[in-house]
């Protein structure tokens, strides 16, 4: 197997024992790679990076089939913190800081398994890159604005040294400048610092001009995926996900047969 | 005016027991979202464990003190291993009633065990009086007056300070961030209980010198519910000064007004500042912006 590489194969998730989020999904992120997960409202993708880092438990939810590995190593069935100490960390949707705590304690938090040596090196390292966190490092995070908190939660993630950093939904809520700084910071530290990434996004336009490839999941199924260039090329994309209007069609499964690539099948 | 300051400086003294079980609950409360009903049960299991001690090794008061706090870091554990961890992820009301179960159990358990008829704790120590000035105070009484202060500055440089301590608020804020960032919930909640388990036995065995052991010792845990409620439920220090107020208030109400009054007068000061400040003089306001 090769090293870095993650690999989700035919990943099947279910809430309550009823209600299938995920289905049959397959992805791989190469290291060193930007990878997009697009998709709607609902269609699976939080599930799937909750299921990534082993968080599905309080909600009720469970793998039911198919694997995750990284390394070659199975991820499945391993506590949260065994997957961060393997060196996958999430920037969950909606940034969940600890409000309460100021920004140098949140990364204090996001570092909580590291040396303080590393704390040190990293905690430069996160400044490097958001040198307004350094300004505003006493201050109780809650109380910052959502770009901050922005910064705050990738900063967060970055103390636990990752090798593999998911992101889910982080332009959500924010400004479109903002979202500019953001994504400039993730290809950066994709590019300086060799972070491979898994980006979350309902925004595709932009998301897709980031990543090299990308995938679409719609009610739980993977519909389609290809090098980003592909994929903007392609008109149901454009139609649907990138707003460029055409018929009046609802989704792109009803639209074409999508020869699914069965890469993990076969 | 010696009345009054005799009547505060007592107050204090019984409000610093109060306080530092209302420090074990709010710890609790913060880092596991709990309201633990058996607080007061298990610093009067702990006092129990101290008079047999003292029963056993006459002689040596710190062997016996030492031995008491061995046994709640174990008590402490045990209940967060064995009880509360399977609850993990059930309604909260389910869970409380755990833990008012916990309380019923032990309370019978001790009568069982020991008898349900009072006893003195004599090591031997606590007994003396200080005289600080012209008010005399028992050894035991300034030994928890000290306590709390220790655990007071203690618990301040604790959350803000060290990694396990920040670790408890990040939990208390938002535990499954706290789990994405590679924090055990599970570790948290356990150096949780067991810290609140030993304050807790600290004032059990504070109480027990004072007065006596019996199985009415859990009394003392009613009083530490209204100090919580008023320094703030979810906040440690807040719960060690409520204690104290709590317990001036109340000696001041029994020894100007009447004795019947001295036992509720805690809970008139609680709905006197929850009108004003709902979320208790030291809690902290939900931060809304998130
Ligand atoms: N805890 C839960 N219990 C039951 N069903 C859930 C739970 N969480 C999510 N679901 C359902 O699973 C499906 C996928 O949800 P998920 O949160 O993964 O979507 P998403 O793609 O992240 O959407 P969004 O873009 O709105 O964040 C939805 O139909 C949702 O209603
Ligand atoms: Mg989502």
């Amino acid at each position: 197997m090769n090293a870095g590489t993650l690999e989700i194969r035919n990943l099947q998730v279910i809430y309550g024992g009823a209600i299938e989020a995920v289905r049959d999904v397959s992805l791989k992120v190469e290291p060193k790679q930007i990878v997009a997960l697009l998709g709607a409202n609902g269609a699976g993708k939080s599930t799937l990076l909750k299921a990534l880092s082993g968080v599905l438990d309080d909600e009720e939810g469970t793998i039911e089939s198919g694997a995750i590995t990284f390394d070659g190593h199975d991820l499945a069935g391993l506590k949260p913190v065994d997957i961060v100490h393997r060196g996958i960390v999430q920037v969950p949707e909606g940034r969940r800081l600890f409000p309460s705590l100021t920004v140098d304690e949140n990364l204090d938090m996001g570092g909580f398994a590291a040396t303080p040596a590393q704390l040190t090196e990293r905690r430069t390292v996160v400044f490097e890159l958001f040198p307004r966190l350094a300004e505003r490092r006493k201050q109780i995070a809650g109380y910052l604005s959502g770009g901050e908190q922005q910064m705050v939660a990738i900063g967060r993630a970055l103390m636990g040294g990752p090798r593999v950093l998911a992101l889910d939904e982080p332009s959500l809520g924010l400004a479109p400048i903002v979202i500019d700084l953001i994504y400039d910071i993730v290809r950066r530290l994709n590019r300086d610092l060799g972070v491979t990434v898994l980006l979350v996004e309902q925004n595709a336009q932009r998301a897709l001009g980031l990543a090299s490839y990308g995938y679409i999941i719609e009610r739980g199924r993977i519909v389609l995926d290809g090098p980003s260039a592909r994929l903007v090329g392609n008109a149901d994309v454009r139609e649907f996900y990138l707003g460029v209007t055409g018929a009046d069609r609802k989704s792109l499964r009803e639209v074409k047969h999508y020869k699914r690539r069965k890469r993990w099948l076969s | 005016m010696q009345y009054l300051v005799d009547q505060i400086v007592s107050g204090i003294a019984v409000g610093a027991i109060y306080g530092l079980i209302a420090m074990g609950l709010a710890l609790i409360y913060k880092s596991t979202g709990l309201a633990n009903f058996a607080q007061g049960e298990m610093a009067m299991l702990i006092a129990y464990i101290a008079w047999t001690l003292a029963g056993l090794m006459p002689g040596h008061p710190w062997l016996v003190v030492g031995g008491a706090l061995v046994a709640s870091v174990v008590l402490g554990l045990a209940i967060e291993r064995l009880i509360m961890r399977p609850m993990l992820g059930e309604p909260v009301f389910a869970t409380v009633m755990v833990t008012i179960a916990l309380a019923v159990i032990l309370r019978a358990g001790a009568m069982l065990i020991w008898d349900p008829y009072p006893h003195a704790l004599d090591i031997g120590i606590g007994r003396g009086v200080v005289m600080l000035g012209a008010t005399g105070l028992r050894e035991a009484q300034l030994a928890a007056i000290l306590t709390l202060m220790a655990a007071l500055a203690g618990f301040w440089a604790f959350f803000r300070y060290s990694r396990i301590g920040k670790a408890m608020r990040a939990v208390a804020a938002d535990s499954r961030a706290a789990q994405l960032m590679g924090i055990s919930a599970a570790r948290i909640h356990a150096i949780a209980w067991t810290a609140s388990a030993v304050i807790a036995g600290l004032a059990g065995i504070f109480f027990a010198l004072l007065y006596d052991v019996s199985p009415n010792l859990y009394h003392v845990g009613l009083k530490s519910f209204p100090a919580t409620i008023l320094g703030g439920l979810d906040s440690v220090l807040g719960s060690g000064f409520g204690g104290v107020l709590i317990g001036v208030a109340e000696n001041l109400a029994g020894g100007y007004l009447a004795s019947s009054i001295k036992e509720i007068a805690g809970f008139i000061v609680i709905i006197a500042v929850l009108m004003i400040r709902p979320f208790g003089l030291f809690g902290e306001r939900d931060i809304e912006r998130v």
